[in-house]
């Protein structure tokens, strides 16, 4: 974190060479939302899995519960991530 | 208490039960008569209490513990109680300050118990409580007082102590080491008496004693002065008794001894008198001497200043003095009147002798003075002629010295008058030389001034023939320039043409970055070419630019993408950005020059400008775009403003 404040940011065309064509941007964030959809999701209902069968008598609910975090969890990183667009590199202090 | 039960019994024990204190107190009855005439401070509390010595049957061994005054009307034994009565008494020799002065018990101390022994009932245990109580105080108080002034005599800490802290301790401290001091030294009692205590008082002394500046005065025989003798006052009489006779007898010896020696003063004492008559006055011992006793006067010559003389004067009254003190004038007189005789004989002789040497010496000085004046009018002489010589000389040595320093200051004068006229002579030549000179020099300027003038005249002419052949020469030069100048256009152009080619030809993006160099070296020194491409963006011809078809390509590509992001809000997350995704596929496309500021609108004009070729106008209309929209057309904007600054900076180059 420290770095990122003390360095500035070097400028794009230098840092990324393979820059991604303005165009592609959205799409690009759609992909990773799906991606990390899908692993999250599946991370959470191994959890759950592994929970109901060590600690809840192998109900089904457990597996729901921890696809939900999971993919709660994904649809917040992607949510946030078209909020952030355009403010990368922008630290945001909240009060 | 155990030690005043003791007492009690020893003061009645030898009369009430002298069988039993016969095996007793046997010991103890020699003491016992001793102590009546000899008390110390350990029996003062006995002595003040007298209440023991009522008890007659407290000398049996059973009873240790004083009996109560009840006791006392079951005693038997009358007499013993009277003589104990008789013991405060008895003690009457210490002294009464030593005893304390309270109150004794009403009557108890006093009244000797027998005339009361039935009347005194048994008192309440109280009463009798209380008064132990204060009676062991008291006596405590005083033996603790008395043991204090003893002690405080024996140790100096204790003393400053006990002066210091006890009240009305200093004071029998003080009395106490009074008595045994007089009683130590009784004869000096008087004096002690007249020598008060010092007692904190200030001293006085009297204006009049003490050393005063004033000369001794002359002490007058009645008079008891300051300075007088301390013994005299005291044995003022004993020594006017004794001195009556003396002085009858001195007077009678003066006037024996005055017939044969003139010179000696009739006086009894005189004051002058080397030899004090100190001896006269004894104190103690006037009526040892008898009062016949002749004295022999002390010798006194008038005149005696010689030291020989007085020495001799002052050996016969000392042994006058001797004789005197001896009391053996009759033996003496004699040979001491002659030896006076001789002694004022001897005086006289000296006498003589020393007037005979005065006179002598007088005339002595009288001519030796006379000589001296003699020789000091010599002198005088001698030193006036000396004088007059020397001032006679020094004026002639005066003189020739005046007369050479003037010949030799007129010599310098007439010296420095010739050089100065010298220097003149030579100023004036010089003067005339640069004169002559300066009249040559202005001769030869006027002859060149006028050779100039002629040659001009004649070179002027050839100038200007020069000048003529220079302006046709630089004609021909700006001829061969302008032709230059139309050789290098045709090159620029050419170079600009094939960029241009090279432009539109290429199918995928190619740097030019070779042509724009011969672009520049054709040129070299156009500001206006130089400046249009630096204008170029550097990216622009390193990596080469696309052409039109590929502009429209690309832009189909990105009106797709941003028709989906068409309808998004201002803060969009994930479900704003899928519902723009789904509903921008319903709608309506729109054909030709829309009208409007929605994003649909914009991009269908932007195609149709870019089918026209105009990338001006089209890159207008894309920069209108907000938001997601703009986000997602900055890379082509960006590419079509590189095209444009090429075509701008070509078509710019092409005109220069």
């Amino acid at each position: 974190m420290s770095d990122s404040t003390n360095s500035p940011p070097p400028p794009p065309a230098v840092s990324r060479p393979n820059k991604p064509l303005s165009e592609a941007l959205l799409n690009e964030k759609w992909d990773h939302c799906l991606s990390s959809l899908l692993i999250r999701s599946s991370i959470g209902v191994g959890f759950g899995v592994v929970f109901s069968v060590l600690v809840f008598k192998r109900r089904a609910w457990p597996a729901w519960v921890g696809l939900g975090f999971g993919a709660g969890r994904a649809y917040e990183e992607c949510n946030s991530s078209f909020l952030r667009h355009g403010k990368e590199g922008i630290r945001i202090q909240r009060p | 208490m155990l030690r005043a039960s003791i007492r009690s019994s020893r003061a009645i024990g030898p009369r009430a039960n002298v069988a039993r204190l016969g095996r007793q107190w046997d010991a103890l009855r020699t003491p016992r008569t001793v102590s009546s005439g000899m008390r110390n401070y350990a029996d003062k509390p006995s002595i003040a209490d007298s209440r023991p010595a009522v008890l007659p049957g407290s000398a049996s061994s059973a009873t240790n513990q004083p009996a109560p005054p009840g006791s006392v009307a079951s005693s038997p034994s009358t007499t013993g109680t009277s003589s104990a009565s008789s013991i405060p008494s008895s003690t009457s020799s210490i002294p009464p300050q030593n005893v304390p002065r309270t109150p004794p018990p009403p009557g108890k101390a006093n009244a000797p118990p027998p005339p009361s022994p039935s009347s005194t009932p048994p008192k309440p245990k109280p009463k009798g409580r209380f008064r132990r109580f204060l009676i062991t105080l008291v006596l405590l108080t005083t033996l603790g007082f008395g043991g204090g002034i003893y002690y405080s005599r024996v140790n100096d800490n204790f003393h400053d102590f006990f002066t210091e802290y006890v009240p009305f301790g200093e004071e029998a401290v003080l009395y106490f080491e009074e008595r045994e001091f007089r009683k130590r030294f009784p004869t000096l009692k008087g004096r002690l008496r007249s020598q008060p205590r010092d007692t904190g008082e200030q001293i006085k002394i009297p204006s009049q004693s003490g050393v005063s500046w004033k000369v001794s005065e002359e002490n007058k025989p009645g008079s008891t002065g300051r300075h007088s003798d301390a013994t005299k006052v005291e044995s003022a009489k004993a020594s006017s008794k004794s001195k009556t006779p003396e002085n009858a007898n001195s007077a009678e010896n003066s006037t024996r001894l005055s017939d044969p020696v003139p010179e000696k003063t009739p006086e009894p004492s005189p004051p002058s008198s080397p030899v004090p008559p100190a001896s006269a006055p004894e104190v103690d011992q006037p009526s040892k001497f008898p009062p016949e006793v002749t004295r022999i006067d002390p010798l006194d010559i008038k005149d005696a200043k010689e030291p020989v003389v007085q020495d001799l004067v002052k050996i016969i009254n000392d042994i006058i003095a001797v004789v005197n003190a001896d009391n053996a004038n009759a033996k003496f007189s004699s040979t001491i009147d002659k030896a006076k005789k001789r002694i004022s004989e001897v005086g006289g002789k000296i006498k003589d002798l020393k007037t005979a040497a005065e006179k002598e010496a007088s005339a002595k000085v009288e001519a030796s003075h006379s000589e001296f004046d003699r020789a000091a009018q010599e002198l005088v002489k001698r030193i006036e002629g000396e004088m007059a010589h020397q001032e006679a000389q020094w004026k002639e040595e005066y003189e020739n010295e005046r007369q050479k320093l003037h010949d030799a200051y007129e010599q310098k004068l007439k010296a420095e008058i010739e050089r100065a006229k010298e220097v003149n002579e030579q100023r004036l030549q010089n003067e005339l030389l640069e004169q002559a000179l300066e009249l040559r020099r202005k001769f030869m300027a006027e002859v060149k001034d006028r050779v100039e003038e002629e040659r001009e005249g004649r070179l002027g002419k050839l100038t200007d023939l020069s000048n003529t052949v220079t302006e046709l020469e630089k004609l021909t030069t700006d001829w061969n320039s302008v032709v230059d100048a139309n050789l290098k256009t045709q090159h620029l152009h050419v170079a600009v043409e094939a960029v241009r080619a090279n432009l539109e030809k290429s199918q995928i993006p190619r740097p030019f970055v070779k042509e724009l160099a011969a672009l520049k070296e054709i040129a070299s020194d156009d500001p206006v070419v130089n400046a249009a491409i630096a204008s170029i963006n550097p990216a622009a011809y390193q990596r080469g630019v696309p052409s039109s078809a590929q502009l429209i390509d690309r832009f189909r590509r990105v009106a797709s993408e941003v028709r989906k992001a068409s309808l998004l809000p201002e803060e969009a997350g994930v479900a704003s950005h899928a519902s723009s995704w789904v509903l921008s596929k319903l709608l309506f496309k729109k054909k030709g020059l829309a009208a409007g500021d929605d994003v649909e609108s914009i991009l269908t004009r932007t195609e149709i400008y870019l089918e026209e070729g105009d990338l001006d106008g089209a890159a207008r209309e894309m920069n209108g775009l907000t938001g997601w929209a703009k986000t997602l057309s900055r890379d082509w904007l960006g590419e079509v403003r590189k095209v444009l600054e090429v075509q701008q900076a070509l078509d710019r180059d092409s005109r220069a």
